[in-house]
C-alpha cells in the first residue's frame, strides 16, 4: 500500500503516516506527546476539548491534532509558541468551572486534568465569578459521580454508544447548563460500565466501592489475570499494604484490548468478604473448632486415610472449581489418582457427558479472540454471551456493526447490544430440532452428502425459510463460526447439540467453538481434572465418575476445591443431598457458609485470586501465568501448597515442589503443545426425541453469581445481574396459571416443591420457566433442566 | 628579651585573671537573661513547631478531609492515615496516627495541609512513659487541638499575612 | 415495536411526524426529532414529559437519552410543566430601547408571577427569552405561542392576554 504512505514533519522530525490517519495517531505512535482529554484511541473523535491544538504550517489558526487528517508534506509544530499558548488558553477555560477539590478527589494523583494543569495551567486563576455546581447523579452501585468536576469530554457518552452499545449517558442542557448524566434517575446497566471510570480524564466518574479508601500514590500496581470468565482479561491489581484496593484493565490487544467487564473489575470485594474462612476448621461432634494447619493436615490425613481404607478409593469423589489455577488442578488430580480414584471432575454445570471421549485436547473457542471481529457470520447456540463473556461479546459486536450476521438460538430472548440477524427462541427441548432443521436446510442448499444415520435423524424435520436463511448466512460467509455457549453445555442433550452444531459448521465450512464458562475451563481438560483423561489429555484406562454421577451415586467421601456444590452444580439438590449424606467432606474453601458448615467435616482456608500464583488457560488456548500479589487473608494458604504437603503426608512420590512454577513446568511438560481442534470431535447424532408437552425448566447463571467470589462481592450483588430466587414466566403462562407479578407460586420439580416469587418476563418462551441458579431459595428444586410444575401458592 | 620580661610581669600580677574577672564583673551587673525553667519560660514564636494537633472548624466539624498530603510529604514517614466515606458521604479519616518518635518536627505536614487541619502547637513539654505513649492517635490529636484552639487560631491569623 | 409510542402519541401527532419522516431517508429517521418533539409538546399543551420524549424516541428508533439531549438543548422545548400559553417578551437591545422593561413589568404584574413562572391556573407561563426574537422594527414585541405581537403598549398587552382562552 505504498500509495497510501505519506510523509509529514512534526517538530522537525520526518514521520511516515498513512493517508486518512489523524495527526494525533502519528504523534502517539512516535512518542511525541500532544495533550488531550476527549481523544481516546478506542473511541470516535469528538474534538470537543480542544486541548490537542497544534500549529500546522499554512493553517491560519491552531488545529486539533485529533481531528486533523494528515496530508503529505504537512509541517506540524506541537511545542511552538502558538500551539502552547492555545493549549494554555484552553486549559484556563477548562479550569474555570473545575472545582479545586483535588485533595478529596479519588482521581487526584492519576488525573489527566491535574497532570496537564501542572504543564499548562496558570499559577493564579483570573476567574473571580461563581463556579458552576452540578448535582451528583446516582447511576448505580458501581460508579460514583461528581459531575461538578466534569469537563464535558464526552468519552463516557461515546463509550456508551460505541462500545457498550447502550446509550445511557448523554449531555443534556446547553452552554453552561450542559450536564453529563442519564437525565432521568436510573442505573447505568451495562456489563462493561466500569470502563467509564478509566475513560474519565477527571474525577467525575470514579469507582464507588473504592471511594475514598486510598490515594493513588499509595497504590502499588501488579499484574494479574481476571478469574471470572474464560477470556482471561489482563488486569492491573492495585494494592495498598496487604489489600487489593481495586482492579483496572491492562492493555492486551489480543484479548481484552483496553476494556474489562464489571465482574472482573469489582469482584475483588469478595476477597475481603466477612465470611472469609480465616483458619483451618474441623468439626468435632458437630461443633466447629479452629485449629492450626498442622492439626488440620493431620486430621485430613487421618480421616481421608480411614475413609479410603474402609470404603475404598472408588467411594471418594473429587470436585474442583473450574476457576482454580492450572497448578491446583494438576496437583489435585495427581493426588486423587495416586490414592486410586478417577472420580474427579470440574465440569460442574454439565450433565450430558456421553461424548466426552470425542473431544480433542479441550473444547476451545475455535478461533482467536481478536479474529472474532472479522467474522462475517456467527451462530450462537445457548449463550447469553453478553453477560457471560462480555469481552467476547464486544468482539462479536464489532463484527456485527461491520455487517456480520450474528444469529442466536436460545431458550431465553436475551438482549444484545448489536443488531442480531435472527433470534430463534425455543424451549430447551426443541433446541436440537432447530439445529437439525438448520442442518437439513444447509444440506438442501449446498447439496452435500451426509452419513445415513444423520440423514435418518433429520429426515422428518420440517424446515422453514428462517432455517434456510440461517443456513445460507453460514454457508455464504467466508468466515463463519458456530459457537456453543454455557446454556448449551448445561443442556441435557449437550452431545446432540454438539454433534448437530458440529455438522452445521462442517457443512457450511464454518468453524466451531465453545464459549467455555470459567477462567480455567480449558485448564481443566489439559490438567486432567476429568474422570476419563489424565494430564495432557491422555486417555485414562480407568474411567471414573463424572460430576453428575458422583453426586447421584452419593459417595462416602468428597474432596471439594473451591466448590460450593449446592450453588455451583447442575443439580443443586442432588449436590446438597450427596454432601449431607457423605461420611466425609473435606472442603478447600475460601469462605464459610451455613451450607458448607452443615455438610463439611474439615474446612481448609485457601487463597483466592490475587492471593495465589498460578496459570489460567483461556478458551483461545493462551496460557497466562500470574503471581500472587497480596498475602492471603488470615491463615489461608494457596491450595497448591496445601496439596503439595498433603501429597507428602500420604508419602506420595513427586510432590517436592518449591514453587508453583515447578508445578507449572511439570504440567506443561505433560501437555506438550497446546493444540486442540474442535472439528469432527463429536459423535454422530443417533436420534432426535420429540419434545414433550411438559412445562420446561430453564436455568441461567446470572453474570454476578458465577462463582463464590462474585457471590460475595458486595457491590456486584447490588447490580441487576444477580439471582432473584424467582420464577420467570411469560405473560401467557402467567395468565394460564392465574399468576401475576410478585405473586407466590408453588414450584414442583420431581418430588420436591418450594414456593418462589413470580416475575413476569416475556423473554421466556411459552411453557418454560426460567430460574436463576445459585440462589438459596431454589436449591431444593434440583436439576437445571427438565420438567417442572407451577401453581398459585 | 623585653617580651620575656613583659610576660613575667603579667603573670606575676595575675593580669590574665583580672582580665577574665573584668568580664565576670561586667555580667554580674548586667540584666539577667537566664530563665528559671520550669518556673519561668522563654517567649515563643507564633511559628513554633511543637506537639501536633488536629483542628476543628468553629462549628465542631473536624477539618481533616483525609487527603493524605501530610502522609505523602512527611520525610520521616511518621504519619499513617486510613480513610473511608463517612455516613454523610464526606471523605474522612478512620485512622490518623503520628509516631512522635519518628517525627522530626519539620512542619511539612502543616505546610501541605489544604484545610489547616494538622498543625504544630506551641506545646513542647510532653513525654511518654511507656511504649505507645508517643504514638498520637486521631482522638488524642483532636483533643489537643480542642485544648489549644484559641492559641492556634491566633497564631494562624498572625501568620496569614505571610502566606 | 411502537406499541407504547402509539398509546402515548395521539394519532394526529403521529401523522404530523410521519409527514416529516417522509422528507428524510428511511434510515435517517432521527432527522425528524425536532419536528417530532414540537408535535409532542403541542399535543401536551406546551411542555414535554419524560414519557412523551420516550415515546418520540421509540417512534424514531433513537435512544431515549438522545431525545432528552435534544429536548433539553433547545429553549423552544419545555421539559418541566408550564402553562398553556407561553409568553416571551423580547428584552434584547432594540426592544429594550423601546421600553420592553415596562412591558415585562406589566405582564408580570398583571399575571402576578415572575418571569420563568406559571400562573396557578396553569394558563400562562412567562418564558425567559435569551435571544433577540428578530422583530426589531416592531419593538417592543412579544411572542405568545409562536405568534408575534409587535409595537406593544400595556393596554395592547392587556387586550392580547385577555383575548386568550
Amino acid at each position: 500500500m505504498s500509495d497510501d504512505q505519506i510523509t509529514i514533519e512534526v517538530d522537525g522530525k520526518s514521520l511516515k503516516a498513512n493517508k486518512g490517519q489523524m495527526l494525533i495517531e502519528i504523534t502517539d505512535a512516535n512518542d511525541i506527546y500532544v495533550p488531550r482529554f476527549c481523544y481516546h484511541k478506542k473511541l470516535t473523535v469528538a474534538a470537543n476539548c480542544r486541548m490537542c491544538l497544534v500549529e500546522v504550517e499554512k493553517a491560519p489558526k491552531p488545529l486539533p491534532a485529533c481531528a486533523t487528517p494528515v496530508m503529505d508534506g504537512m509541517k506540524v509544530k506541537t511545542r511552538s509558541k502558538l500551539a502552547v499558548n492555545a493549549q494554555k488558553s484552553i486549559m484556563e477555560f477548562l479550569l474555570i468551572n473545575h472545582p479545586l477539590d483535588c485533595p478529596i478527589c479519588d482521581q487526584g494523583g492519576e488525573c489527566e486534568l491535574q497532570d496537564l494543569a501542572m504543564g499548562y495551567g496558570g499559577d493564579v486563576s483570573r476567574y473571580q465569578e461563581k463556579k458552576r455546581v452540578v448535582k451528583d447523579k446516582n447511576i448505580g452501585p458501581l460508579i460514583q459521580t461528581d459531575l461538578t468536576r466534569c469537563i464535558h469530554c464526552t468519552r463516557c457518552v461515546r463509550f456508551g454508544e460505541e462500545v457498550a452499545g447502550l446509550r445511557e449517558m448523554g449531555a443534556t442542557g446547553r452552554g453552561e447548563n450542559m450536564e453529563i448524566g442519564t437525565y432521568i434517575e436510573k442505573s447505568v446497566n451495562s456489563e462493561m460500565s466500569g470502563n467509564i471510570i478509566d475513560l474519565c480524564p477527571v474525577g467525575a466518574l470514579t469507582s464507588k466501592p473504592f471511594r475514598y479508601s486510598a490515594r493513588t500514590w499509595e497504590l502499588v500496581e501488579k499484574d494479574g489475570i481476571a478469574p471470572h470468565d474464560s477470556v482471561g482479561s489482563n488486569i492491573h491489581i492495585h494494592i495498598k499494604g496487604d489489600r487489593v484496593k481495586r482492579v483496572a484493565p491492562a492493555d492486551n490487544e489480543a484479548i481484552n484490548e483496553v476494556w474489562l467487564s464489571d465482574r472482573d473489575r469489582f469482584s475483588y470485594e469478595g476477597i475481603y468478604s466477612e465470611d472469609r474462612l480465616q483458619n483451618p476448621m474441623i468439626k468435632e461432634e458437630g461443633v466447629w473448632k479452629e485449629v492450626d494447619w498442622e492439626t488440620a493436615l493431620d486430621v485430613v490425613k487421618q480421616k481421608l486415610g480411614s475413609a479410603l481404607e474402609s470404603h475404598g478409593a472408588n467411594q471418594l469423589g473429587v470436585l474442583a472449581s473450574p476457576s482454580s489455577t492450572l497448578e491446583e488442578l494438576y496437583l489435585l488430580q495427581k493426588i486423587a489418582r495416586a490414592v486410586g480414584t478417577n472420580n474427579i471432575d470440574a465440569r460442574l454445570r454439565q450433565v450430558d457427558f456421553s461424548d466426552q471421549n470425542s473431544v480433542s485436547q479441550f473444547p476451545w473457542l475455535g478461533t482467536s479472540i481478536a479474529d472474532l471481529e472479522t467474522l462475517q457470520s456467527a451462530l450462537l447456540i445457548g449463550s447469553n454471551v453478553r453477560k457471560e463473556q462480555p469481552i467476547i461479546n464486544h468482539r462479536l459486536r464489532k463484527a456485527a456493526l461491520k455487517g456480520a450476521a450474528i444469529m442466536m438460538l436460545n431458550p431465553v430472548d436475551y438482549d444484545f447490544n448489536y443488531p442480531v440477524e435472527t433470534k430463534t427462541i425455543v424451549a430447551p427441548e426443541k433446541m436440537p430440532m432447530e439445529l437439525a432443521a438448520i442442518l437439513k436446510a444447509l444440506i438442501e442448499t449446498t447439496g452435500q452428502s451426509i452419513d445415513e444415520q444423520t440423514k435418518q435423524c433429520i429426515d422428518n424435520i420440517d424446515i422453514t425459510d428462517a432455517h434456510r436463511k440461517m443456513a445460507d448466512k453460514l454457508a455464504n460467509a467466508d468466515d463463519a463460526i458456530v459457537l456453543l455457549g454455557n446454556i448449551a453445555t448445561a443442556h441435557p442433550h449437550f452431545s446432540l447439540l454438539r454433534s448437530l452444531a458440529g455438522l452445521i459448521a462442517k457443512h457450511s465450512n464454518s468453524k466451531i467453538g465453545y464459549l467455555s464458562e470459567a477462567a480455567n475451563s480449558s485448564g481443566v481438560w489439559l490438567s486432567g481434572v476429568l474422570p476419563h483423561r489424565l494430564a495432557g489429555g491422555v486417555e485414562s484406562t480407568n474411567v471414573g465418575l463424572n460430576t453428575h454421577a458422583m453426586l447421584q451415586e452419593k459417595l462416602k467421601a468428597y474432596v471439594l476445591m473451591g466448590v460450593e456444590p449446592e450453588m455451583d452444580c447442575w443439580d443443586s439438590r442432588a449436590a446438597r443431598t450427596a454432601m449431607n449424606e457423605a461420611e466425609l467432606v473435606i472442603s478447600l474453601t475460601a469462605y464459610r457458609s451455613d451450607e458448607i458448615e452443615k455438610y463439611a467435616d474439615v474446612m481448609l482456608p485457601v487463597s483466592v485470586f490475587a492471593e495465589t500464583s498460578g496459570t489460567f488457560i483461556n478458551n483461545a488456548g493462551s496460557s497466562q501465568t500470574f503471581a500472587g500479589v497480596v498475602p492471603p487473608v488470615g491463615q489461608a494458604r494457596p491450595a497448591w501448597k496445601f496439596l503439595r504437603v498433603l501429597g507428602n503426608l500420604f508419602n506420595l512420590d513427586g510432590f517436592d515442589y518449591e514453587s508453583s512454577s515447578d508445578v507449572l513446568d511439570e504440567v506443561m511438560q505433560s501437555i506438550g503443545e497446546i493444540k486442540t481442534n474442535n472439528m469432527d470431535q463429536w459423535q454422530s447424532p443417533t436420534s432426535l426425541e420429540p419434545a414433550s408437552n411438559d412445562l420446561q425448566r430453564i436455568t441461567e447463571i446470572p453474570m454476578n453469581m458465577i462463582d463464590s467470589i462474585c457471590r460475595r462481592a458486595v457491590s456486584l450483588q447490588k447490580t441487576a445481574d444477580v439471582s432473584d430466587g424467582a420464577i420467570h414466566i411469560n405473560t401467557a403462562l402467567a395468565g394460564k396459571n392465574n399468576l401475576t407479578d410478585a405473586d407466590n407460586a408453588r414450584v414442583e420439580q420431581d418430588e420436591n416443591s418450594v414456593t418462589l416469587k413470580v416475575v413476569v418476563d416475556d423473554r421466556v418462551p411459552d411453557d418454560c420457566v426460567l430460574i436463576q441458579a445459585a440462589h438459596i431459595a431454589q436449591i431444593d428444586l434440583g436439576a437445571s433442566f427438565g420438567s417442572i410444575r407451577i401453581a398459585k401458592a | 628579651m623585653a617580651d620575656k620580661i613583659k610576660k613575667y610581669i603579667n603573670s606575676l600580677f595575675l593580669w590574665e585573671l583580672l582580665k577574665g574577672l573584668r568580664l565576670t564583673g561586667r555580667y554580674m551587673f548586667k540584666r539577667k537573661i537566664t530563665v528559671q525553667y520550669p518556673e519561668e519560660k522563654t517567649p515563643q514564636s507564633h511559628r513554633f513547631r511543637g506537639l501536633h494537633a488536629l483542628r476543628r472548624y468553629p462549628n465542631g466539624e473536624e477539618r481533616c478531609i483525609a487527603c493524605k498530603l501530610c502522609e505523602a510529604v512527611c520525610p520521616a514517614v511518621a504519619i499513617t492515615i486510613e480513610s473511608e466515606p463517612r455516613d454523610d458521604g464526606s471523605r474522612r479519616t478512620t485512622r490518623y496516627d503520628i509516631d512522635l518518635t519518628k517525627c522530626i518536627f519539620c512542619g511539612f505536614c502543616e505546610e501541605s495541609c489544604p484545610v489547616d487541619s494538622i498543625v504544630e502547637t506551641r506545646i513542647f513539654e510532653y513525654h511518654g512513659e511507656k511504649r505507645g505513649d508517643l504514638l498520637m492517635t486521631k482522638p488524642r490529636l483532636l483533643e489537643i487541638g480542642d485544648m489549644v484552639e484559641k492559641q492556634l487560631a491566633e497564631d494562624r491569623a498572625k501568620d496569614a499575612l505571610y502566606r | 415495536m411502537t406499541e407504547t409510542a402509539k398509546t402515548i402519541l395521539t394519532e394526529h401527532t403521529r401523522s404530523e411526524i410521519d409527514v416529516w419522516l417522509k422528507k428524510y431517508p428511511e434510515d435517517r429517521k432521527q432527522s425528524a426529532v425536532l419536528a417530532a418533539l414540537r408535535e409532542a409538546q403541542h399535543q401536551n399543551h406546551g411542555y414535554l414529559t419524560t414519557e412523551l420524549m420516550d415515546a418520540v424516541a421509540e417512534y424514531l428508533g433513537m435512544s431515549n437519552i438522545a431525545v432528552y439531549e435534544v429536548a433539553s438543548f433547545y429553549s423552544m422545548f419545555e421539559t418541566q410543566p408550564v402553562g398553556r400559553h407561553s409568553i416571551s417578551v423580547c428584552t434584547n437591545i432594540s426592544c429594550l430601547l423601546m421600553g420592553s422593561d415596562d412591558i415585562v413589568e406589566h405582564v408580570e404584574k398583571k399575571l402576578g408571577i415572575k418571569t420563568g413562572e406559571t400562573t396557578a391556573d396553569g394558563k400562562f407561563y412567562i418564558k425567559c427569552e435569551e435571544e433577540c426574537l428578530a422583530a426589531c422594527c416592531g419593538g417592543p414585541m412579544m411572542m405568545i405561542d409562536h405568534k408575534y405581537y409587535e409595537n406593544l403598549t400595556p393596554e395592547k398587552v392587556d387586550e392580547i392576554l385577555d383575548g386568550l382562552d
